[in-house]
């Protein structure tokens, strides 16, 4: 398999989802607004598969959401994630759209102490792989409570 | 094909010709199945055709007809010439091999027999993962990493490969419906059994029961291993004809009764499917029980393209045997046993415990059933289904013991 020397790091230079991970450089987690229907459209789209539009912008979210699911991954299947065990991958519903369900991680919260639907809030944190130099700042999501109680 | 006008549709049929009656499945084989094995796809595919050929009484001279896929296939009509030393033209078709494609491998092949372009076509899948994966190539993760959207949306935080999306599908469909762990495990528990009887099973000599189920550790929870397909080396092939022609062969016919296609617009992207628990049989079903003049109570076993537990639980209830959300209940117990269950359902074992094989070897097993040949046979069935399944797309075959 021809995969990037960086693989599973995202490629942030793709162009479908490069405004995505340069918000997320920013502390920002950004979905695409179609120019012509005006719903966010995530997975990003060359062409609205609602209105047939081209043109989209960019818009910043308030990063608060609700789990939508998730699991508890407790295998290496990928080598790169060995470190990681246990965590915790899922979707998260932003409060803006339900719709649109972003992939993550669900960090500073116990697996059992995860809820459907519980409120959750974007917060900005390295992805880093073993035998990968360079890091990416990434949105993952931590329960609204556990925000406050810091 | 129309494309759906609001954001919240998520999926469509596509619109099919009536069929039912044309074509009849007249000829069956599998290849071995295994473990990592070094064979190659070639050599799989092309034992599992030499059988299913034989299995109809024809000569590889006789067959003008090879549908295959070009995913995961070193098979196509170069190999056939080759392997079985034959010159002849064929009509070939690249829409036939296994997944969704060997529930509706039958309707191109019926369109085809009808324009008259071919009298015999074999339909033909293999895989050789499990060897393959040894040498770190291969297999159902690595098709999925090279897909962009994966790649830099979902990999990068480990929501990868298919246990663990398929895990927060289940999960999610435990919340919505009250699905439980035993539930699942009733899946694994009723496929295993049927392995047990079938010689030809991986799983053959492992027994499982729903108390060791449930005592396994969790590998992406809320699956087990025990949730999760095998990875296997093997393949199947089945060869049609038309019902006229069938009827001079040596094996009792077996009619296409009924065929549908469903589509997914958000295809492998799970995350953003609108109706995150559901399966495009939702679309794919309806159209072949109406090709079929059939419903869902006339059926008397089941096999679906299965990946992992949830997805028996899925399109059992997409293709209509029980509501939305109901499925749990329904499989519970032995009411997928094939002897004196409700729904009889992957008699062979499945992809859990006979062979991932890609739902070739489902169709096989309907086959084998309606003829009364089967390892673990149904008593007296005469209408079964295959729900072929890739995420993007399903299919519904609907299959009856010839008149």
């Amino acid at each position: 398999m021809q995969l990037r020397p960086e693989f599973p790091l995202p490629d942030v230079d793709w162009e479908e989802t490069r405004e995505f991970w340069a918000a997320a450089a920013r502390g920002e987690l950004c979905v695409p607004r179609c120019a012509g229907c005006a719903r966010l459209v995530w997975y990003p789209e060359k062409r609205c598969r609602v209105c047939g539009e081209e043109r989209f912008t960019w818009v910043r979210m308030s990063g608060r959401g609700r789990l939508f699911s998730w699991s508890v991954v407790r295998h290496a299947f990928l080598p790169q994630f060995a470190a990681k065990l246990p965590y915790v991958a899922g979707l998260v519903a932003l409060e803006e759209d339900p719709a649109v369900r972003i992939v993550s991680n669900l960090i500073d919260c116990a697996p059992e102490e995860l809820a459907v639907d519980m409120p959750v809030e974007a917060v900005f944190r390295p992805l880093e792989f073993p035998g990968v130099e360079r890091r990416v700042l990434a949105p993952m999501f931590r329960p609204v409570e556990a925000g406050r109680r810091r | 094909m129309s494309a759906p006008a609001a954001a919240g549709d998520w999926g469509f049929a596509t619109p099919y010709e009536d069929v039912s009656g044309e074509v009849a499945i007249v000829g069956v084989g599998e290849s071995d199945h295994s473990k990592a094995s070094g064979r190659t796809t070639r050599q799989i595919a092309t034992q599992a055709a030499r059988r299913a050929i034989a299995d109809a009484g024809l000569e590889p001279s006789d067959i003008d007809g090879l549908m295959y896929t070009p995913i995961a296939a070193e098979f196509d009509e170069r190999a056939f010439r080759e392997e079985f030393g034959v010159r002849h033209d064929m009509w070939v078709s690249r829409a036939g091999g296994g997944m969704v494609w060997a529930g509706s491998a039958p309707y191109d092949a019926a369109l085809a027999l009808r324009a008259g372009k071919a009298k015999y076509v074999l339909n033909v899948f293999a895989v050789a993962w499990a060897t393959q994966r040894t040498q770190m190539v291969g297999g159902p993760g690595e098709s999925h990493a090279q897909e962009l959207f994966k790649q830099n949306l979902e990999v990068p935080f480990g929501w990868f490969p298919q246990p663990v999306y398929f895990a927060t599908i289940a999960r999610r469909h435990m919340h919505e419906f009250g699905t439980t762990e035993a539930q699942l495990g009733a899946v694994a528990v009723a496929c295993r059994r049927h392995a047990n009887l079938t010689p030809a099973a991986v799983m053959r000599d492992k027994p499982l029961s729903l108390e060791a189920y449930l005592a396994s550790p969790k590998i992406a929870d809320p699956f087990r291993k025990e949730d999760c397909c095998l990875i296997s080396d093997g393949g199947g092939a089945y060869v049609m004809t038309s019902r006229e022609r069938a009827r001079d062969l040596a094996r009792p016919p077996i009619e296409v009764a009924g065929v549908g296609l469903g589509n997914s617009v958000t295809g492998v992207h799970w995350a953003e499917q609108p109706a995150f628990t559901s399966t495009p049989q939702v679309f794919a079903a309806p159209g072949a029980f109406a090709m079929a003049g059939l419903a869902p109570s006339d059926v008397d076993l089941l096999t679906v393209y299965d990946p992992f537990t949830i997805h028996a639980i899925m399109q059992i209830e997409d293709i209509g045997f029980c509501k939305k959300g109901e499925g749990g209940p329904f499989v519970e117990g032995t009411a997928l046993h094939f002897d004196g269950g409700v729904l009889p359902y992957n008699t062979h074992g499945g992809m859990l415990s006979h062979a991932y094989v890609l739902g070739i070897a489902h169709v096989v097993e309907v086959v084998r059933q309606l003829r009364g040949e089967a390892a673990a046979q149904v008593p007296g069935a005469e209408v079964g289904i295959y729900g072929g399944y890739t995420g993007p797309q399903a299919s519904t075959l609907i299959l009856r013991r010839g008149a």
